[in-house]
């Protein structure tokens, strides 16, 4: 395993940067080739040096360590650090200097049921409404919803809980199945790595645990559902997955929140700062969906999920990031065990002012295994999409085979996209690559589509979906597609003015 | 008065005038082949009929059905019943033949098409037109070849059923199965609907397989021949330069349109 933290592994290393805008690409051998001055390199104290665009590529802060005494430490380096800044040297930063942390409530709802846990055995109809409104209306194997700090509603199919299926609040999961979650939990997440991560791994309440038996296939998805209500609340989310041997399963994760529009408090920010792990045991098949939406309220999103696949199996995964104010997720999916292989798609679609900062990592540790990362994402207003995808093959893992593709599309002249693939290769016997394109509307593809009646807005809209499409459809189900589209769609009509300005500008 | 009115019709594009002066009249029913040589104005004719926004109309007008249409936007144009198939269809990714026909068809009703319908004028269309079944759940002109991406457009027509079209060298780059499928299938949607068709062609090709009643041969931004298909057995005996002659047009692409003088 190379050292946390070390992009100078030596070694037969490849590092094959190419910048979105063709050619002006950041050497990425190693940071200090990036601010071509080794020496001033690392300064004592410089937390967020340490923290920045590494893969986590080790083990995790769990290692035989209680709850008790993770929360301890957890809030040892929370008291000890600042909030964290990323920096891509001449491409972005990621600041976190906006928002009022010491404003937020932890939480806000917890009350007489205990810490983080209202009524597990809530109805429907005690749902958060932005649960209500957005949820497709379709069969599922369970669900479980935490809005706030606290889980309201937990359901799961009863046949699948007599085949040992668990879904419950992760509070509940460590009283009640400690020998399941012990093992697992933070077994690959740090706790320390920034001020977040810290809070996160010190005051996380309710939470969500699930797991799937051995052998056992559930066809409709588990629903994990995280929402904000109001503003003012610092939620730290924290789920851990669990996928026997053979088993084979559907996730949908939904990350929403409600608008804020004319809140009494007049505080528009709130939190989210989450944890996720999700571990496959031998031959196990996972298909992970994620859904984020924050709405229009001044959210903060800074998360790290973690999926590891075990030997032979398989994770498709796909985030579909559709807003947030200020939204910074790192994203790992290794490979683990010899013949995993793991299918990594995503979209992204920035509006208005917010700022999304995505860290990919595709990270082989063993071979054989295959990976295949495929991200695409559009921006529009003046936001931000910051997009930096790695593949790490570490030492050892032979044989191989992964390829990334970043494909973004700029629909506003004060939108930016930027694109980073980056390949880190500690492996002889392998094969990576990457590629990319960066687009903007075409203008011959919109007249064309005139002169078959569609008005421009539709034109524009059509070119877009058809440019989100190929991951879109990758979802394989139906609900969660019509709901992406229709996102996706919303956007669009919401920034059609901005599209019209763009499109007489040039 | 004819369906589709052109008077006067000039036309530049950056800095340089590419029509200077072009009148013409179509009615449905009727099928007129525009030809002339390389760079004398047809795709420019072509593509300002249909409101491409690079094209800029400095005089003239163009009436359809009566309505001005000179500043309509291209849908408003596409809706009153125009049609341009393109001479390079362009490549929609993600969105297939038949739902991109749907969307096509319902943005010019009120209602939207019934499964059932749309489903019986496809397969109407996709039999006139000589194409495999699976063609219309692929992407549109993503990846066809030259020949696929024209049957795409005929196809369209079919479906979108204008009073009428421009065809904007269909011919161009196809073999001559192809040819025939196409043209073929202007003649039918002609006969069976009663399309008009303006054929823009270099070639007499195509002319083999549909018959014009008008033939214009333009040079130069102008129409300088009118007549019937004698014209086009003419231009197969003596090539454009005898009438170039005739007209004392100057060399194609010479000198810009723009400075000809006459």
């Amino acid at each position: 395993m190379p050292e946390r933290g070390d992009r100078t592994t030596p070694g037969p290393t490849t590092a094959l940067p190419a910048g979105s805008d063709g050619g002006a690409g950041r050497p990425a051998l190693s940071k200090a080739a990036a601010n071509g001055d080794g020496a001033t390199r690392v300064k004592p104290g410089r937390h967020r040096e340490a923290t920045l665009y590494h893969a986590l590529a080790g083990a995790g802060a769990g290692d035989g360590r209680t709850l008790a005494q993770l929360r301890e430490a957890a809030r040892e380096a929370y008291a000890g650090a600042e909030l964290p800044v990323w920096r891509r040297s001449g491409f972005w930063t990621t600041s976190l200097q906006g928002l009022d942390l010491d404003a937020l409530e932890v939480h806000p709802r917890a009350g007489a049921a205990g810490l983080g846990q209202r009524d597990g055995a809530g109805a429907p109809d005690e749902l958060p409404d932005v649960v209500r409104r957005t949820l497709p209306d379709r069969a599922r194997a369970g669900r479980l919803v935490q809005s706030d700090g606290a889980v309201v509603h937990v359901e799961l199919d009863p046949q699948l809980a007599g085949r040992g299926v668990i879904l419950c609040s992760l509070e509940d999961a460590f009283r009640e199945h400690p020998d399941l979650v012990a093992p697992l939990y933070s077994k690959r997440l740090t706790i320390d790595r920034h001020k977040l991560e810290a809070a996160n791994a010190a005051f996380w309440s309710g939470g969500a645990f699930l797991h799937v038996p051995a052998g056992v296939t559930v066809a409709e998805p588990f629903e994990i559902v995280y929402a904000i209500e109001s503003p003012g609340v610092a939620q730290y989310a924290r789920t851990l997955v669990h996928g026997g041997q053979a088993s084979e399963f559907r996730v949908h994760e939904y990350d929403l929140a409600d608008d804020f529009e004319g809140h009494p408090s007049g505080n528009r920010q709130a939190l989210h700062a989450g944890a996720f792990e999700l571990y496959l045991d031998d031959g196990a098949r996972c298909r992970l969906a994620q859904l984020q939406d924050w709405g229009s309220g001044e959210v903060y999103d800074v998360s790290t999920r973690f999926v590891g696949v075990g030997r032979d199996a398989y994770c498709h995964w796909l985030p579909a990031l559709l807003g947030g104010h200020l939204v910074r997720q790192h994203l790992e999916l290794a490979v683990s065990e010899p013949g995993g292989e793991m299918a990594f798609r995503g979209l992204f679609f920035t509006e208005e002012q917010e700022h999304l900062d995505v860290f990919a990592v595709d990270l082989h540790e063993t071979g054989p295994s295959s990976g295949d990362v495929h991200w695409r994402g559009a921006a529009t207003g003046q936001s931000r999409a910051s997009f930096e995808g790695l593949i790490q093959i570490d030492p050892g893992a032979q044989q191989t085979h992964t390829y990334l593709q970043i494909h973004s599309m700029m629909l506003s002249p004060k939108a930016r996209v930027d694109a980073i693939p980056s390949v880190l290769v500690s492996a002889d016997d392998v094969s990576a690559s990457h590629g990319g394109t960066v687009g903007e509307l075409d203008e011959t593809a919109i007249f064309y589509m005139q002169t078959r009646g569609l008005d421009r807005p539709a034109a524009v809209r059509v070119i877009v979906e058809g440019f989100f499409e190929p991951v879109i459809s990758e979802l394989a189900d139906e609900p969660l597609e019509q709901l992406v589209r229709a996102k996706v769609a919303e956007k669009l009509a919401a920034a059609r003015e901005d599209i019209e300005a763009y499109a007489s500008s040039r | 008065m004819a369906d589709l009115e052109i008077r006067d019709l000039h036309v530049r594009t950056e800095d340089r005038e590419i029509l200077h002066g072009v009148d013409l009249d179509i009615s449905r029913g009727e099928i007129h082949a525009l030809m002339g040589p390389n760079g004398s104005g047809k795709s420019t004719l072509a593509n300002t009929l249909l409101g491409h926004p690079s094209y800029e109309i400095t005089e003239g007008t163009i009436t359809f059905g009566g309505e001005d249409i000179t500043d309509a936007e291209p849908h408003e144009r596409a809706k009153a019943g125009l049609f341009l198939a393109f001479q390079y269809p362009v490549a929609i990714p993600g969105v297939s033949v038949a739902n991109f026909l749907r969307m096509a068809i319902n943005a010019r009703r009120e209602q939207p098409i019934g499964v059932k319908e749309f489903r019986s004028d496809l397969q109407h269309a996709i039999e006139l037109l000589d194409v495999d079944r699976t063609f219309t759940s692929r992407h549109l002109n993503d990846g066809f070849s030259g020949g696929e991406k024209k049957r795409a457009e005929i196809l369209q027509m079919a479906m979108l059923a204008p009073e009428v079209a421009i065809l904007d060298e269909t011919d161009s780059g196809l073999d001559i199965d192809a040819l025939r499928t196409v043209a073929e299938g202007v003649q039918r949607l002609h006969d069976e609907q009663g399309l008009g068709a303006l054929i823009i062609t270099h070639y007499q090709r195509i002319l083999h397989y549909v018959k014009p009643q008008f033939v214009h041969i333009m040079m130069d931004g102008r129409i300088v021949l009118e007549g019937g298909i004698e014209l086009v057995e003419r231009l197969e005996r003596e090539g454009y330069e005898e009438i170039r002659r005739e007209f004392g047009a100057t060399e194609t692409g010479a000198v810009p349109a723009g400075d000809s003088g006459a």
